[in-house]
């Protein structure tokens, strides 16, 4: 383990360290354009110049690998670094767009901040000088400013090392180099709103999030992407309780710093024809408490021949309360409609997706749900042995199987997020909440324990499934002792052995794998 | 500098010539308003309008470009920087490959507004500057919320005049004026606002 | 030896009261800084009361000033063990020093001892700090709400507090007094909307005949909680918000913010902003002080005062139209500056409104000073003592006037006020008269400043080049990028100060402004409090007319100056 002294702080880092990732440890973040954690290094844009002892010239501290007693001076202590950085910032402005203003970047552009930072010079160069280029190029999913590029080549990298499809590539030389697809043509694969993200600067930006809000406005909240079983690390940004925008969050374990379009566009789900009042069949409403307690005295009634089918999007504290509610009344009590359980580890793709588009299939079979297999309870609803049905996601009505076993049932209960004309289905209807809107977990394929957290209000009278299910729970007079997801999530911990330890807290931002790590390699 | 602690003098001797004082000063006051051009404080109003300065704030207005649309870029400085939150922008694509965007809304409630002038000092495009109008009347706070057209038109500018505005102060920097000089004698050009197209 | 850095240390072994606190209370006294020259000790709880009995009483400390007592929260700081803390501020008048004594408060029982048997000014800001951070002080004769109203939940500026919520306020408070049982005395209200109040406040009295047995006052009617608002703004934004405590005088609010602000970042102003600065501070003044004298006497029945001084009233209005852009809200001061350059006929226009000042001022002295009618209502009436003064914090005229020359432009002097040629007045008995007599002679003071101001007013920069602080100029920002960028990270993310904490302070109208600036190294501050010197001085305003009579009491309440604006914030 090598050691180095960086601005008089001595650090030990891993063999292989680059200077810039050391400096990094240490707390001093060296700016850069072209240095990115999850692509390989390139060294071209020279922002990252520090000064290192023994060495005549400065360097670039994302090329240079840390050896044992290096003594590294960064633009904190250096001032020939400072300078050298000041003068390459300036040079990458020198035909840089006066556009701020109309740039989706600004709020989140390496420009401005390392501007800010350790620039604050006065600009030599003038409008009428600078060189014209290619401006709103629509790429599709992605929008190219060639004027505003500072030649990076990130999403190059990113096209050649990650998506493998070498979309993009520099044409032209000197000041007029531009990136460019061939023939202008769109960018086709699924992995394009990642282009927007390495972009340090306005060049690739999001067509979608286009002038939708200015970023500085934004809150972020940590979550997970809960499209399908990877489990991708995301955060979800967001203002007055609605979501403009996912992006990835880095975990080396899971996604790095990538995240498919598919789970990017999930956050449009969270405003649409959201269910925002508890209503009976033909959408009468009804208040809250009222069908809540309706509910129970039907679930009651039924006793052991009613039945609950779990959702495998469910978190684990929504799973685990339906369990307990389920087992309160002595019904019987599955999950999964659709996917066969062994889709939870197969890959969609080389790079993210997986086929089991449910975020949480591996926490419902940890957790103990996956018992009779869901024919045998359908099988028992068509067969009339079913008087209660309860469904833990109105949106499984949508599945055929599930929609004709629901109709030979007596009294049909869903919480459901978005409306639909499935719903018709249920004589109950309560509104529940997503996940971006509370706390809980979900585990991945990996068997990784990931926790999301909420990021705004529920709309109407919507809930989380854990507390409606303990609603229901402390109605049939069946009290838990839990007040929050973090408390439900202690009681998981308690009665399950993978989780045990665990709790919200421990998991940290990245989560925690539970699994044998050596039965499942991580993501490629 | 010197400075000394005095101590005021009570000593007054206090006696009945400030009361005639005061009525012989009340007199002078009223003959001098009455006959004296220029002499009297009060204005006509509303016939005669107070001489507002030319950086008075009052209600803002958008300024347009020489096709009419508007100025404004939708960057929304204003709307980050206003401390009463009064400033609501949507925005939307222009056709223009230099301009991009503009606000498709732009709202300001002037109930709300504290007429601090931020909104022009953050503006980067000279687009939203206030005027000297400063009688706000309506009979509904709806009407007082002004949007994108009515502050682009407003009509009594003409008469009420340009308030609170960007001043091109003195401050420029030395290396500025440099690379100004030289594209002056160069390409025989004096920049102001960037030309867009 | 509590743990600092060595400097700072050493800094701090300099002054006498981190020695003599550390030889009393050794292992008790926990932390001492000297941020930007803030002596501040931090003392355990359990040794609060008797730390600051002996700031007051120590000859060699005499902190016997009380400027102010203050809640912090600090909920997201990680690094502190005790969730709020109690600040309390101090000026030594014979050795010219500010001090701040803090102790940190445990979150689940924020309990301590109260100052009010040691200082009487604490009673208010202690039922503040309970009103808005739910902090008990043992031992307070009433620790109940002050600024919020009886049916308001919660404490506001708690950093966890929903600030969406919305309490209405549907009972109303008819007793602020315990009435005796069988008494025959007539309870009087006063205000919170009456002639004679100068600002929305009230005053409950018992009257036997003309005389007040027994008073209580009630404020809060103008709360707004100026400070939970700036804790969600940038240092910038909160500029128009100080325009709103002393309205009389809302340009020397901005100053004061500037300058604390400017002294957290550690900056300067160039010397044309301050001079500037100063000019605008002190018109303010003077128009404070008309608006205080003429409205009082205008309470006792003399309106001609009032028309005379409002003409130029109108014109230092009309001036600061001409600077400013506004005449009552100003907003004109800047971080590190001022928003614009003066016009180019500043300097003539300013001396015409001289003029006016001038003329006024002496029409003002001749009808009032030597008039019998106004000097027996005034002289020997609402007598407070200096000891009694400075143990509610007053300061300002109304200090002065009990006979104590405390002026910050003198003690402590900003902006260049070392520069000026100026006295300061105090009086002798400490009577309506005397608080009278110092406003008329800090007008002419003040004009005097002016003067010189003006006549020597530097050129250069209007605010500072500092790019981390001031916007740069609209020209270069529509047409070269470094200035565009520096534009608008200034503009979303604001000014961003160190961590660290500092208190600012100016000589406001009425007495020593004080703003006490937490930054926690984020774009917004971490917490604002303003040392409103209305507040203290109100405060002692039922004691003062208990046993007086109502007549007294109207005449007293306009020579304090009390703005509900600052009072309240």
């Amino acid at each position: 383990m090598p050691k180095c002294t960086i601005d008089g702080k001595e650090i030990e880092v891993a063999p292989g360290t680059s200077v810039i990732q050391a400096a990094e440890q240490a707390g001093v973040r060296v700016p850069r354009f072209c240095y990115h954690d999850d692509l390989p290094v390139d060294g071209n844009c020279r922002m990252c110049m520090v000064e290192i002892e023994k060495f005549p010239k400065l360097q670039i501290a994302c090329g240079t690998t840390v050896s044992e007693g290096m003594v590294v001076r960064t633009q904190v202590t250096s001032e020939k670094a400072k300078v050298a950085q000041r003068d390459t910032l300036e040079f990458l402005l020198v035909n840089h767009p006066i556009d701020c203003p109309v740039c989706d970047q600004a709020g989140e552009c390496y420009l401005q901040d390392q501007y800010m930072e350790n620039g604050l010079h006065d600009s030599r160069t003038v409008l009428e000088d600078k060189i014209q280029k290619r401006k709103v190029v629509d790429l599709g999913p992605i929008m190219l400013d060639a004027e505003r590029c500072v030649v990076c080549s990130r999403c190059i990298r990113y096209e050649r090392e990650v998506t493998k499809t070498n979309l993009l590539e520099f044409v032209n030389r000197g000041g007029s180099t531009q990136i460019s697809t061939y023939n202008g043509g769109p960018i086709t694969h699924e992995y394009a709103g990642n282009l927007a993200d390495v972009c340090p600067v306005g060049a690739l930006l999001s067509s979608d999030f286009r002038f939708k809000m200015r970023v500085w406005f934004l809150k972020e909240t940590d979550s997970v992407c809960p499209g399908c079983s990877t489990g991708c690390n995301i955060t979800i940004d967001h203002r007055d309780c609605e979501a403009y925008r996912f992006r990835p969050r880095r975990n080396v374990e899971v996604n790095k710093s990538w995240l498919c379009d598919p789970g990017r566009r999930l956050y449009q789900t969270i405003a649409a024809d959201r269910v925002t009042t508890p209503h009976r069949k033909g959408g009468a409403v009804a208040a809250p408490s009222v069908l809540l307690d309706e509910v129970v005295a039907k679930l009651r009634a039924a006793g052991q021949s009613s039945a609950f089918l779990a959702s495998p999007r469910a978190s684990n504290e929504d799973a685990f309360t339906f369990k307990k509610l389920a087992e309160g009344l002595g019904g019987r009590l599955d999950f999964r409609v659709g996917n066969p359980q062994d889709k939870v580890k197969v890959r969609k793709d080389q790079i993210l997706q997986r086929e089991d588009r449910h975020a949480n299939t591996q926490g419902l079979l940890d957790l103990g749900l996956g018992v009779t297999g869901v024919e045998t309870l359908l099988n028992d609803c068509k067969a009339g042995k079913v008087e209660a049905l309860f469904l833990q996601d109105g949106a499984m009505l949508e599945d055929p199987g599930v929609l004709d076993a629901a109709q030979h049932v007596a009294y049909v209960v869903a919480l459901a997020t978005h409306q639909g004309p499935h719903l018709a289905a249920a004589h109950a209807v309560i509104p529940a909440a997503m996940w971006a809107e509370t706390d809980g977990t979900f585990t991945n394929y990996d068997q990784r324990v990931q926790r999301f957290k909420r990021a705004f209000d529920a709309p109407g009278d919507a809930k989380p499934g854990w507390e409606v299910a303990l609603d229901l729970l402390a109605r049939l007079g069946k009290p838990m002792n839990a007040a929050t997801a973090g408390d439900v999530f202690v009681l998981i911990a308690a009665e399950t052995k993978a989780y045990a330890d665990l709790t919200h807290r421990s998991l940290g931002s990245l989560g925690r794998a539970v699994g044998d790590p050596a039965k499942t390699p991580a993501t490629a | 500098m010197a400075s000394r602690i005095i101590a005021v003098n009570r000593d007054t001797h206090p006696g009945i010539f400030p009361i005639v004082y005061g009525m012989w000063l009340t007199l002078r006051n009223m003959f001098e308003t009455l006959f004296v051009k220029g002499r009297s404080a009060t204005i006509e109003y509303p016939e005669k309008k107070r001489n507002i300065s030319g950086r008075y704030r009052g209600i803002h207005l958008l300024t347009a470009r020489e096709d009419g649309t508007p100025k404004c870029v939708a960057c929304y400085m204003c709307a980050t920087v206003c401390p009463a939150e009064c400033i609501y922008i949507e925005s939307g694509e222009r056709p223009e490959k230099k301009i991009e965007k503009y606000p498709t809304r732009f709202e300001i409630d002037l109930l709300r507004c504290v007429y601090c002038g931020f909104c022009v000092d953050a503006c980067p495009e000279e687009a939203i500057l206030m005027s000297r109008e400063n009688d706000l009347v309506g009979t509904s706070r709806a009407e007082l919320i002004m949007d994108r057209d009515q502050l682009m038109n407003r009509g009594k500018l003409a008469e009420v005049g340009r308030g609170y505005h960007p001043t091109d102060h003195d401050v420029r920097r030395p290396v500025r004026i440099a690379a100004l000089e030289r594209l002056k004698s160069e390409h025989g050009i004096v920049p102001g606002m960037p030309k867009r197209s | 030896m509590p743990s600092m850095p060595a400097l700072e240390r050493d800094l701090a072994l300099e002054k006498p009261a981190y020695r003599i606190l550390a030889e009393k209370f050794g292992e008790k006294v926990l932390r001492v800084t000297n941020y930007r020259g803030d002596l501040a000790i931090t003392v355990d709880c359990s040794a609060w009361r008797e730390a600051a009995r002996t700031l007051r009483d120590h000859p060699e400390l005499d902190y016997k000033l009380f400027l102010d007592l203050c809640g912090v929260d600090y909920l997201s700081d990680e690094s502190r063990p005790l969730r709020f803390e109690v600040a309390l501020h101090l000026y030594s008048v014979t050795h010219k020093h500010h001090i701040r004594l803090k102790t940190g408060l445990d979150e689940k029982n924020p309990v301590c001892d109260t100052l009010v048997d040691v200082y009487k000014g604490a009673n208010w800001f202690e039922r503040e700090a309970f009103d808005l951070y739910g902090l008990v002080f043992t031992g307070h004769p009433n620790l109940t709400r002050i600024l919020t109203h009886d049916d308001f939940v919660g404490h506001p500026m708690r950093k966890d507090f929903a600030t969406g919520k919305r309490f209405v306020n549907k009972k109303s408070k008819p007793w602020l007094l315990t009435v005796p049982k069988g008494s025959e005395h007539l309870v009087l209200n006063i205000g919170p909307s009456h002639p004679a109040m100068h600002g929305c406040f009230r005053i409950q009295a018992l009257l036997d005949g003309e005389i007040i047995k027994d008073c209580e006052a009630e404020i809060g009617y103008l709360h707004r909680n100026f400070e939970k608002m700036a804790e969600e703004r940038t240092y910038w934004q909160i500029i128009p918000y100080t325009d709103r405590l002393n309205y009389c005088s809302a340009f020397i609010n901005g100053h004061g913010w500037a300058l604390a602000v400017e002294k957290l970042l550690g900056i300067q102003s160039p010397p044309r902003a301050e001079a500037i600065r100063v000019i605008l501070s002190e018109l303010s003044r003077i128009m404070d002080h008309f608006v205080c004298i003429t409205a009082n006497v205008v309470d006792l029945g003399a309106i001609t005062p009032f028309f005379v001084v409002f003409r130029a009233r109108e014109e230092i209005y009309d001036l600061l139209d001409s600077v400013c852009g506004a005449r009552l809200t100003v907003s004109y001061v800047r971080i590190g500056g001022v928003a614009q350059d003066v016009p180019d006929d500043f300097d003539a226009r300013c001396r015409k409104t001289m003029g006016w000042i001038r003329e006024v001022t002496e029409q003002m002295d001749k009808l009032l000073t030597r008039n019998i009618i106004f000097a027996n209502r005034f002289k020997d009436v609402g007598v407070f003592s200096k000891d009694d003064a400075l143990s509610y914090g007053w300061v300002g005229p109304c200090l002065r006037g009990s006979g104590i020359g405390y002026d910050v432009r003198k003690d402590h002097p900003y902006s260049g006020y070392d520069q000026y040629d100026f006295d300061v007045p105090v009086g002798t008995v400490g009577d309506c008269y005397d608080r009278y007599l110092v406003r008329v002679e800090e007008i002419k003071q003040s004009v005097r400043i002016i003067d010189q101001a003006l006549s020597r007013l530097p050129k250069g920069h209007f605010i500072t080049e500092d790019r981390k602080v001031a916007l740069p100029p609209k020209s270069e920002v529509y047409s070269d990028i470094e200035s565009l960028m520096n534009h608008f990270k200034l503009v979303y993310d604001g000014i961003v100060a160190a961590p660290g904490e500092i208190y600012g302070y100016v000589e406001g109208a009425n007495g020593e402004l004080g703003y006490y600036i937490v930054s926690d190294g984020k774009k917004h501050p971490a917490r604002v409090k303003v040392r409103p010197p209305c507040f203290n001085i109100y405060q002692a305003y039922p004691q003062m007319i208990k046993g007086k009579l109502i007549a007294d009491a109207v005449a007293i309440i306009g020579g304090l100056n009390v703005v509900a604006g600052e009072l309240d914030r």
